[in-house]
Parts: C-alpha cells; sequence; structure tokens
C-alpha cells in the first residue's frame, strides 16, 4: 500500500526510474575515468614511481616532502597571485562590457567576437601572440615601441600569461552576465526610473546589486580557470623566466612528466586537489550565508 | 556609460588583434623572415606549399578522428543522462563537481589507469576518458528543461519506450541545442595541449602537439608558423562562422539560472 502510494507519488513529481538506465553509460564514464582515478591517487602518492618502472612504496615521504618543497610553496604564491590579478579584471571587464552593450545595434557581433579566442585552435592563438608580442621582434614592439619584457622580467611574464587567460575566457563572462541582465525584469528598472533616478543610478543601485548571484557565480568560474592556467603557461612561457609563471598545475606537469617522478606527481595532485576543496568550501560558505541574509530579509 | 563603451571599444581591439594577424600572418613571403622587415611585409601562398613537409595533415587527421569520436559518444552518453536527470534522477551534483574539478588532476592517475589499460600511445587513450563531458550532459539538461514535458508524456501514452523517446522525439526537438553543444565540445577535445603529449608519441601528435613543436623548434619562420597556425584554425573558425548564433544562445540559456 505504502509502496503503491510512493509510486504514484514519484510519478506525480515526474520521477520515470525507467529513464535512469539511461545514465549508465555516462556514470560508468564518470566513475571510471574521474571517481576512481581520483581516488587512486591517494594510493600512488604513497609511491616512489618514474612511470615506466614498477612503483616502490614509500609510505608518507611523498607527503612529507610537499612540507619542505620550496618550490612548491612558490608555485601556490604564484597561482594566488595570479588569481588576484585576472579574476577582480575577469569579474570587471565582464560586467564592465556587458552592461555598455546591452541593447545596441552591435551587441551580436561583439558577443561572437568576443566568444571566438575560447574557441578556435588554442596552439595557433599562441602562435599568434608569440609573433605579436614577443619582446625582441614582435609586430607590435616592433610597430609601436611598446614591449611587454615577458621573457626576461617575472612580473612582466605573469601578466601576459593573465592578459592571454583574459583574452579567451572574458568572452564567457560577458555571455553569463549578459544573460543574466536579460533576465531583470524590465517593470524593476522602469519603477526605478519613475521615482526619480538616473539612468547611472538605475545601474549602480538597481541592477548591479540584482547580479550579485551572477558575479559570484563568475567568480567560481573564474577560480577554476586560474587553478588549470597551466596550460597557457606552458604555451606561453614555460614556467619561466626563473620560475615565476610556474602555477601549481603546471608544477604538477613538470614534476610528473618531464622530470618523471609520477608518486611526488600524485602528491603535488593531492595538494592540489585540498586546496580546490577549501577553495569550493569557502565559496559555499559565502554562497549560504548570502542565501540565509536575503531569506532574512 | 562612456568610460564603460571605451573600455569595451579597446578591449574588442585587443582580442581582434590576434585573430586578424592570425588571418594576415599566414601570407607573409619567406624574406620577411627573422626580423620584422615590415618593408618586405606582402603576399605570397608559399607558406602553405611549405606546410606539406612539416606533418602537419597527419596531426590533423589525428586531430579529427580523435574528437569526431569523443563528440559522437558525449552527445550520445550525455543526452541519455541529461534525459535521466531530468526524469528524477540524482546525477547533478557529480556533475557539478566533475564541471568544477581543475583538469590537472587527473594526469597522473589517468597515465595510470590507460597504462594499465595497454591504451597508452594509441588513439584510445585520446577517446575512452574522454567518453562522458560534464559540460555537455549540463548544457543538454538546461535545453532539456525548456522541452514542453506534454510531448514525452504523449509518446509514452502511446506506449512508446524511453529509448524510442530520446531517439525519436527528443533528440529531434533539441537539435540545434545538439549542434551548440557539439562545438563547444569539439573546441574542448581539440584544443586539449598537455593531455596529448603526455599520453602518446609523435606518431600520433594532435594539432595542438604539432603547434607547440613547431613553434619550439621554427620560431622565426613567421610565414610557415602562420600558415600552420591559421590550418590548423580553420575546422574551428568555420564552425564558429556557421553555427554562431546558436552557439551563444545555448551558452547563454544555459547559464541563466
Amino acid at each position: 500500500m505504502t509502496a503503491r502510494a510512493g509510486g504514484r507519488a514519484r510519478r506525480l513529481a515526474g520521477v520515470r526510474p525507467r529513464a535512469f538506465a539511461l545514465a549508465l553509460p555516462a556514470a560508468l564514464a564518470f566513475v571510471t575515468f574521474s571517481i576512481v582515478p581520483l581516488l587512486a591517487v591517494l594510493r600512488y602518492a604513497t609511491w616512489r614511481w618514474s612511470g615506466t618502472t614498477e612503483p616502490v612504496a614509500v609510505g608518507a615521504a611523498n607527503l612529507l616532502r610537499l612540507l619542505r618543497d620550496d618550490a612548491l610553496w612558490s608555485s601556490l604564491g604564484t597561482t594566488v597571485a595570479f588569481a588576484l590579478i585576472a579574476l577582480p579584471a575577469f569579474l570587471t571587464l565582464s560586467l564592465a562590457i556587458a552592461l555598455a552593450i546591452e541593447g545596441l545595434r552591435l551587441e551580436r557581433a561583439i558577443k561572437a567576437l568576443l566568444f571566438a579566442p575560447g574557441l578556435i585552435t588554442v596552439g595557433g592563438s599562441a602562435i599568434a601572440w608569440y609573433l605579436l608580442y614577443n619582446p625582441d621582434f614582435g609586430v607590435v614592439p616592433e610597430l609601436t615601441g611598446l614591449i611587454l619584457p615577458w621573457t626576461s622580467r617575472p612580473w612582466a611574464a605573469l601578466l601576459y600569461v593573465v592578459l592571454f587567460t583574459l583574452w579567451q575566457q572574458t568572452g564567457y563572462g560577458v555571455l553569463v552576465t549578459s544573460a543574466a541582465l536579460r533576465g531583470i525584469p524590465r517593470e524593476v528598472k522602469e519603477a526605478a526610473r519613475v521615482d526619480g533616478a538616473r539612468d547611472d543610478q538605475v545601474r549602480r543601485l538597481v541592477v548591479i546589486p540584482m547580479l550579485a548571484p551572477t558575479l559570484l557565480f563568475l567568480t567560481i568560474i573564474g577560480t577554476v580557470i586560474s587553478l588549470q592556467s597551466y596550460t597557457a603557461v606552458y604555451l606561453l612561457t614555460r614556467g619561466g623566466p626563473f620560475g615565476s609563471t610556474r602555477v601549481l598545475g603546471y608544477y604538477l606537469y613538470e614534476t610528473a612528466f618531464e622530470r618523471y617522478e609520477l608518486g611526488y606527481g600524485a602528491a603535488i595532485t593531492l595538494f592540489v586537489l585540498a586546496i580546490t576543496l577549501l577553495v569550493a568550501y569557502l565559496q559555499a560558505r559565502i554562497l549560504a550565508r548570502r542565501g540565509a541574509a536575503e531569506a532574512s530579509t | 556609460m562612456i568610460l564603460m563603451r571605451l573600455v569595451t571599444a579597446a578591449f574588442c581591439a585587443f582580442v581582434a588583434l590576434p585573430l586578424v594577424w592570425l588571418a594576415y600572418a599566414a601570407f607573409i613571403p619567406a624574406e620577411a623572415l627573422v626580423r620584422a622587415n615590415l618593408a618586405t611585409f606582402g603576399f605570397s601562398l608559399e607558406n602553405f606549399a611549405a606546410l606539406h613537409a612539416t606533418g602537419l595533415w597527419r596531426a590533423m587527421g589525428v586531430s579529427f578522428a580523435a574528437t569526431g569520436l569523443v563528440v559522437a559518444a558525449q552527445l550520445a552518453f550525455g543526452l541519455g543522462a541529461a534525459y535521466a536527470i531530468r526524469n528524477g534522477l540524482r546525477m547533478l551534483g557529480l556533475v557539478m563537481l566533475l564541471l568544477a574539478l581543475p583538469s590537472e588532476l587527473l594526469l597522473v592517475p589517468l597515465y595510470r589507469l590507460l597504462q594499465g589499460m595497454a591504451l597508452l600511445d594509441t588513439i584510445g587513450a585520446l577517446v575512452v576518458p574522454f567518453l562522458a563531458s560534464p559540460l555537455v550532459v549540463f548544457l543538454l539538461l538546461q535545453a532539456l528543461r525548456r522541452v514542453p514535458w506534454e510531448v514525452v508524456e504523449a509518446a509514452r501514452l502511446d506506449g512508446a519506450g524511453e529509448v524510442t523517446i530520446v531517439h525519436r522525439v527528443v533528440a529531434p526537438i533539441l537539435r540545434p541545442e545538439m549542434t551548440a553543444t557539439a562545438v563547444l565540445a569539439f573546441a574542448a577535445h581539440w584544443n586539449l595541449v598537455l593531455y596529448p603529449r603526455i599520453m602518446t608519441t609523435e606518431a600520433l601528435w594532435t594539432v595542438q602537439a604539432f603547434l607547440t613543436e613547431l613553434l619550439r623548434a621554427r620560431p622565426f619562420e613567421w610565414g610557415l608558423l602562420g600558415a600552420a597556425a591559421l590550418v590548423a584554425s580553420l575546422p574551428l573558425l568555420v564552425l564558429y562562422v556557421a553555427f554562431e548564433k546558436r552557439i551563444i544562445e545555448v551558452f547563454e540559456s544555459g547559464f541563466r539560472s
């Protein structure tokens, strides 16, 4: 009786267990190639292992090594610096551009342009950047005299990687912000205008506060982008000069696959995973607190 | 507002410059080598002829094969998963978790797993771990939520099985969204850089591995580099230009909530 009632309740809620089987291939792929490997890292982190020879168990040696590995901690610092420059720029640009193009005739064309770098062949983009901005013979330094010395100066190299990342990813931010803008009901803005607010006041006091959840969402996306900036680093600077652009992900890659210390690479993987989870936890707490604040008002 | 417009204009120029350069550099004649001797810039097709000897075509073939297989699997599996979630399966949490994981976390463990499966340095290494994509599941689920569910209920009353419903009812309705999602999935896999370098050797180099190696080995041959970069970018450029409107719509509506 209760089972039947439960079945009916589920059917009313649109729950169809027979359709669940269709998720099986994807679920199997996620478990086999993401979840299980992530858990297995715990075991690999206890190995000394070059990737081609048989692994040797070394207990907690790799994990202890994490604590006194200066290169690891300085790469954490580089990652944080990267995020501290890239995130505010990413949010500001997404917001400013989405607001500026709202309702323009060129809106669609601008969005198409800004979204393009994230899709086109990344190796080709890296070549274009190299030929344009190389301090020694790039087109922009030759034509304008403006040189960003990213091959020799640490600060310039980090900035260069940040600029490339912004070049690639800001289009996503603009699209997401612009979608949220369109979700704001017109009546809300008109009501503010009827109350005597000027256009810039409507924007500052009505529209931008309503975009807060979107900006928080973009912060989370931006954090993931910062944590996986190692591809841009590999393409542009290979961690140099003097290790100044060696972000966590790149250090992981270098250790495991250029110095062939995969066991220690697994330990670094655990370190990066811990950082990721910590950041995700903090962001979830901020989200929850915001939710509570909104519920109480 | 004026400031925001100026920022927008400046940023658009910043974004456009490398794209314009990509289109132009391919046609620089070989005399303009080594230094930017701007007087010698001109128009030439010789760079494209020189590409033959570089192995670009082979790399394009590998990339097309691997990415094509991956996109087909991701769409099929992703649609199944999205449909199951739309029908009440609690799997969205897992999908969002996977979406938020930085990709470098899987490099070491996948290397071990593929080694155990004897897939290292095979085309399987480029395909098998990518059979399902959390982004594809997420975008298709958002699209499914806009489908009027009476259509599915009606098909059920007619006695259609779940597979038939997905195949014959849902998939045709979602065709525009699936096309756009396919282009995004194509770009994501096509643009992998370090993963293919780690898991395969030269015979199976993808376009990205090839391009980074070309830049490393011949950094002064601008025309050749430009031509290689342009040819390698063409497939995605064509796909993007053809489906740009749809891609942007699907992406925007995917993140509206």
